[in-house]
């Protein structure tokens, strides 16, 4: 699931939606659109719910059976709107502001959930939960624990494994060829990535433009941080995603200070980039990563051309061995977490859900979308949902697993993710299958010490937007190793020094040190 | 000028302006009450009464940053590029499309060349990267031509010198078509005895197009010049941002007020501040208009916009 | 005034036909060659990308021979189930849309292109202001939901378009240069200023119309966003917003479990879209170019 922010915001929309917030005043209403109020009885026969991406193919027939069996047990359907994911956060911002009455939506630190929370837009869940027996026995202790922001929960995190860890898919075929081997550490791939390079001449490592800041300073591990891999015990903050990286001390809680630094002054990443830096110029990463987008990289990887793909544990990525090897008969892919120690290093993880499903204040009935969400985490309706009509959409697989028949998918983090009852795809390869079981357990993961810190932009925006664009312009090209590493990060110094790095440090240790002392 | 129609009977011919108007009223200055925004301090829950007034604060944030005297070179210099460029690839084509007489060959030449107008800026971005980089970002068609000529190969992404020419070419594919389809329809209406004046002193083919039909086009382009110099303050973001995206290398030619707003705000989403970058635009433009207008019914009155 | 109107034609249909190939026509034909083929390489490497195999695409990059052949893009758009609906949507709005939108801007023109005092420069600068101004999304979302209550309609989609100013201004320069003798003998022979626009005006006019028609034409079959804010049905939706969303679905598709044998073709995808997109209105244009061609042939045989 994408931490890294959606693609393709349309800058009409965005700038438009600058315009505000006021026709409504002229004609003398409240801001806030009041107008579409709750009409009685009828209206909340049907929940309106907001979905990113497009309607699945048969998604008619599904959602006929859904509504015909939510009616019998429930007494009301549900009427879902799905908006292109290209086009959702603008889209689900807009409806919030101009209060409309749908019931539940997609929400993320990633979309717009900051800014709704900070609005009090969103129904606060924490009390409602435990009502629910279905949804409370399906979602974990913990993973409610660790999602509270300021001690409530703004929305139902939606995870499929206990921890997100992003890690390397290889290409295992090329790996046995070159006598590499099964790969386990980071050195073991570099050479891998190498020895590609040399003797099968394609790129050894793809890089999409949303990925640059996951590379370097990044939590829980950067991507190529050869550092992070063999230590991964690094708190990173941000004020806003795209943001400067700061570190934070890892004994806070001992010394009830923070004191976050600027990511160059943290161990081993000047030295993770000027590795970059190498890669960049010896050709192991594709040159245009900052202009190639994800699906083109995905594409490649499918076609031969790239022998490594960034991966999350998300059960997912053994997806690409199918179409690869129509390009490639022989080709294998295997999951590479190369962490010293392997599955014992206990790495820090904060368990932040990447996707939350949010109540509307202003929807027509929040207790029937509690409903809704607890309905969903029964089994059967939860399946039916998630995977079609067993038989003819999907049929079960061992105890754990589904083939899946027809192309009937659905976008389950938006309203019906349960790590208990998530089936995995039929053709997970084994690495991906240990690794991903290995994410479902808690105590896997060191509890990071900042684990539901959300720092709130709102004192320091101004500093940290122009931060962020310093960012985009020097950061970028640094994180991909474009520019010379002592110039780039000279040039990077000087202009968020200029943009105001002093503040966003000082409002970073005061609301960390805070964050701290509640702990 | 107007002593032709009497007051009354051009009251009555402004009835035909009358839809237009309802439509303006409703749909374009109504909803302008949104630009309050600009000065405010946007909270989505306390929608426009609640949410304070901040004066010009929303305004300093861009004039604050470092970046903005580059910024605003570089949205005039493209531009002001793009403006002249495609005017002058639509007058060139139109008249060279003029000169063609073959039936055949003239309309599927029309239709060709209209044809870049419908290719999205993504599609754009993906050709210009099989043009200069090639997959995985080395060779390209381009470093392979300059190769073969045993010139040195570019790494294009990475060299942002190149980039306001390439950016204007694009410019120029995309828009060349639709501007001659404009320029054509007034040569289009350019009366036949005009042309038999040249034709008696025996004029060529050249010199007529270049002393009689372009001189006939100056009011279209006058035209498009005063309503390209309002928008002079606007990038063209969804090309620009297509093909350069978040490549940071490329920003010192390329980074416009649009890309640059859209990119360090889209993280925070400040309603505020982005209509406050708006309006700015909108009145930098206003300005400029006026003042061109002003110039043009100077020197010429009879092409005049208003 | 139809006299006049003959004369006219009369005078463009002199046969003056020059003889031999003088160099400046040599040298148009070829720049105009040059860059059609500028615009035709593109588009057949895109016909020809859309055509072949997924994997080819992204591994070899493009071609001019679809090799090997795929139709699998064009499966995957042409077997939505509401592709259909789509179409007929889109046909409708950029019918009814252009139909109207021409009929008011030429009013709209009209009137700014007369010069009539106190009226013609007030409506001007009327007119040009919402094309530097714009309230933004908020309040017109507002507006078409809240007070219009046009969710769902495709009035929804051809209002909030209806009057691009750009095209306005382009029209009142035309108009500007209609000859006057015409309008005014017509005054003489007692044709009121009604009867003027729409027996002489617009007849005369037919080459603007056509090219204000062809791009208002052009910009509703391509409309997506406002039908993003205001239709939700998914089986109202027109074709751009259909391909937007499936383009858009398609990049993030990786996110979720797909049938195994299929993967989507991301590359040929786009390059498929942008055919299914043009298609129409490639077929659509040379019914518009009829009335600027006509013109031009004429007006190519002066010399």
């Amino acid at each position: 699931m994408p931490a890294t922010s959606p693609a393709g915001l349309s800058r009409r929309g965005f700038l438009a939606a600058g315009g505000g917030l006021s026709l409504a005043a002229m004609l003398g209403l409240s801001g806030c659109g009041d107008s579409s109020s709750p009409s009685s009885g009828k209206a909340a026969d049907t929940l309106a719910l907001l979905l990113p991406g497009d309607a699945p193919t048969g998604w008619e027939a599904i959602l006929a059976k859904v509504n015909e069996k939510l009616k019998k047990d429930l007494g009301f359907a549900i009427a879902p709107q799905f908006v292109a994911w290209s086009n959702y956060q603008q889209q689900s911002l807009l409806k919030f502001t101009a209060g409309e009455n749908f019931d539940t939506a997609l929400q993320a630190r990633w979309l717009n959930m900051i800014q709704l929370v900070a609005s009090k837009s969103l129904v606060p869940v924490d009390d409602l939960i435990s009502k629910y027996p279905n949804l409370s026995k399906t979602l974990d202790p913990q993973l409610l624990e660790q999602n509270k922001w300021s001690g409530k929960l703004y929305g139902i995190p939606q995870v499929n494994s206990a921890a997100r860890f992003h890690h390397f898919t290889v290409r295992q075929d090329l790996a046995d060829k070159l006598g590499a081997g099964e790969l386990s550490t980071f050195d073991q791939l570099e050479k891998f990535w190498y020895d590609v390079k040399q003797k099968e001449k394609l790129t050894p490592i793809g890089i999409s433009s949303n990925m640059p800041d996951l590379l370097v300073a990044f939590a829980p591990v950067g991507w190529l941080n050869q550092h992070d891999w063999e230590n991964p015990h690094v708190s990173v903050q941000t004020f806003s995603g795209g943001s400067l990286p700061f570190y934070l001390a890892q004994d806070g809680k001992s010394t009830g200070s923070a004191k976050p630094i600027p990511f160059w002054e943290a161990p081993g990443v000047v030295d993770a980039l000027r590795k970059v830096r190498k890669y960049y110029l010896d050709g192991i990463i594709n040159k245009d990563a900052l202009n190639v987008d994800s699906s083109t990289i995905k594409s490649q990887f499918e076609s031969g051309r790239i022998a490594t793909r960034w991966a999350m544990t998300d059960g997912l990525s053994s997806q690409s061995l199918t179409p690869l090897r129509k390009a490639v008969p022989t080709a294998q892919i295997a999951n590479v977490v190369p962490l010293r120690g392997g599955k014992d290093a206990k790495p820090n993880q904060t368990f932040q859900a990447d996707n939350f499903v949010v109540l509307n204040v202003k929807g027509r009935s929040n207790e029937r979308a509690m409903q809704l969400e607890d309905w969903v985490s029964i089994k059967e309706n939860h399946d039916l949902l998630s995977y079609g009509v067993e038989g003819t959409d999907w049929k079960p697989v061992g105890t754990d697993k589904f083939q899946q028949l027809s192309q009937y998918s659905f976008p389950g983090f938006a309203l019906c993710w349960r790590q208990k009852l998530e089936l995995k795809i039929k053709d997970i390869t084994p690495t991906e299958e240990a690794w991903f079981d290995w994410a479902q357990k808690y105590d896997n993961f060191t509890l990071d010490p900042y684990a539901s810190f959300v720092p709130d932009v709102t004192p320091v925006k101004r500093q940290d937007s122009q931060v962020n664009a310093a960012m985009t312009q020097y950061g970028n090209p640094l994180w991909i190793g474009a520019v010379d590493v002592d110039k780039g990060l000279d040039n990077l110094k000087k202009a968020v020094d200029k943009a105001g790095l002093a503040e966003l440090q000082a409002e970073m240790e005061k609301q960390a040190n805070t964050y701290l002392k509640g702990q | 000028m107007s002593t032709r129609t009497p007051v009354r009977s051009s009251l009555w011919l402004g009835l035909l302006a009358v839809p237009a108007v309802a439509f303006f009223l409703v749909f374009s200055y109504a909803p302008m009450a949104g630009l309050v925004v600009a000065f405010k301090e946007f909270d989505i829950s306390k929608g426009l009464f609640g949410s304070p007034w901040n004066g010009l604060d929303n305004f300093r944030y861009f004039f604050a940053s470092g970046d903005a005297q580059r910024i605003l070179v570089n949205t005039i210099v493209l531009n002001v590029l793009f403006l002249a460029a495609t005017l002058a690839a639509g007058v060139t084509l139109a008249i060279m499309l003029n000169e063609i007489r073959g039936r055949f060959f003239k309309r599927a030449a029309q239709s060709t060349i209209f044809f870049p107008y419908f290719v999205s800026p993504v599609v754009i971005a993906i050709m210009l990267q099989v043009l200069l980089s090639g997959p995985s970002g080395s060779g390209g068609v381009v470093n392979d031509a300059l190769a073969g000529f045993g010139l040195p190969t570019v790494s294009w992404y990475t060299e942002p010198g190149p980039w306001p020419w390439i950016l204007t070419f694009v410019k120029i594919w995309q828009l060349g078509g639709y501007m001659s389809v404009i320029f054509l329809a007034a040569i289009t209406s350019i009366p036949e005895d005009v042309y038999e004046a040249g034709q008696i002193d025996g004029a060529s083919r050249a010199q007529m197009a270049l002393r009689i039909t372009l001189p006939l086009l100056k009011p279209t382009a006058a035209v498009l010049l005063v309503l390209g110099v309002g928008r002079i303050f606007y990038g063209d973001f969804g090309t620009i941002y297509a093909i350069v995206g978040d490549n940071g290398t490329l920003f010192p030619t390329t980074d416009v007020i649009d890309t640059y707003v859209f990119r360090s705000l889209r993280q925070i989403g400040d309603f505020g501040t982005t209509a406050a970058i708006g309006l700015f635009q909108s009145v930098v433009g206003f300005v400029l208009v006026s003042t061109a207008v002003l110039i043009q019914r100077r020197y010429s009155k009879e092409t005049s916009l208003l | 005034m139809t006299s006049s109107l003959a004369k006219a034609a009369g005078r463009t249909a002199a046969k003056r036909r020059s003889g031999g190939w003088e160099p400046f026509t040599v040298v148009s034909v070829i720049g105009v060659a040059l860059f059609m083929l500028v615009c035709l390489i593109p588009f057949w490497v895109i016909l020809s990308g859309s055509f072949t195999d997924e994997q080819t695409l992204a591994g070899k990059g493009y071609s001019l021979i679809p090799q090997p052949f795929s139709t699998a893009a064009y499966k995957l758009i042409f077997t939505g189930p509401t592709l259909v609906s789509a179409y007929v949507a889109s046909i409708f709005i950029t019918v009814v849309g252009t139909v109207l939108a021409l009929s008011i801007t030429s009013g709209l023109s009209w009137v700014i292109a007369r010069r009539l005092p106190y009226v013609s420069r007030p409506l001007a600068i009327f007119a040009y202001i919402p094309m530097l101004f714009a309230g933004g999304l908020v309040p017109l979302y507002l507006l078409v939901t809240q007070y219009l209550k046009l969710q769902n309609s495709y009035l929804a989609v051809i209002l909030p378009l209806l009057v691009a100013p750009f095209l306005v201004f382009i029209q009142v320069s035309a108009f500007r240069q209609l000859p006057e003798e015409i309008l005014d003998s017509a005054r003489v022979d007692g044709a009121g200023e009604m009867q003027i626009f729409f027996r002489i005006g617009l007849p005369l006019s037919k080459p603007i119309l056509a090219v204000v028609g062809l791009f208002y034409a052009v910009h509703y079959w391509n409309e997506w966003f406002t039908a993003l804010l205001f239709i939700s049905d998914i089986h109202k939706y027109p074709l751009p917003l259909l391909l937007q969303n499936l383009i858009s679905n398609v990049t993030f598709s990786q996110m979720l479990p797909t049938a195994a044998e299929q993967s989507t073709p991301v590359y040929q995808l786009r390059l498929a879209l942008t055919v299914v997109t043009i298609g129409p209105i490639l077929l659509a244009y040379p019914f518009a170019q009829r009335y600027f061609v006509k013109g031009i042939t004429l007006g190519a045989t002066k010399g």
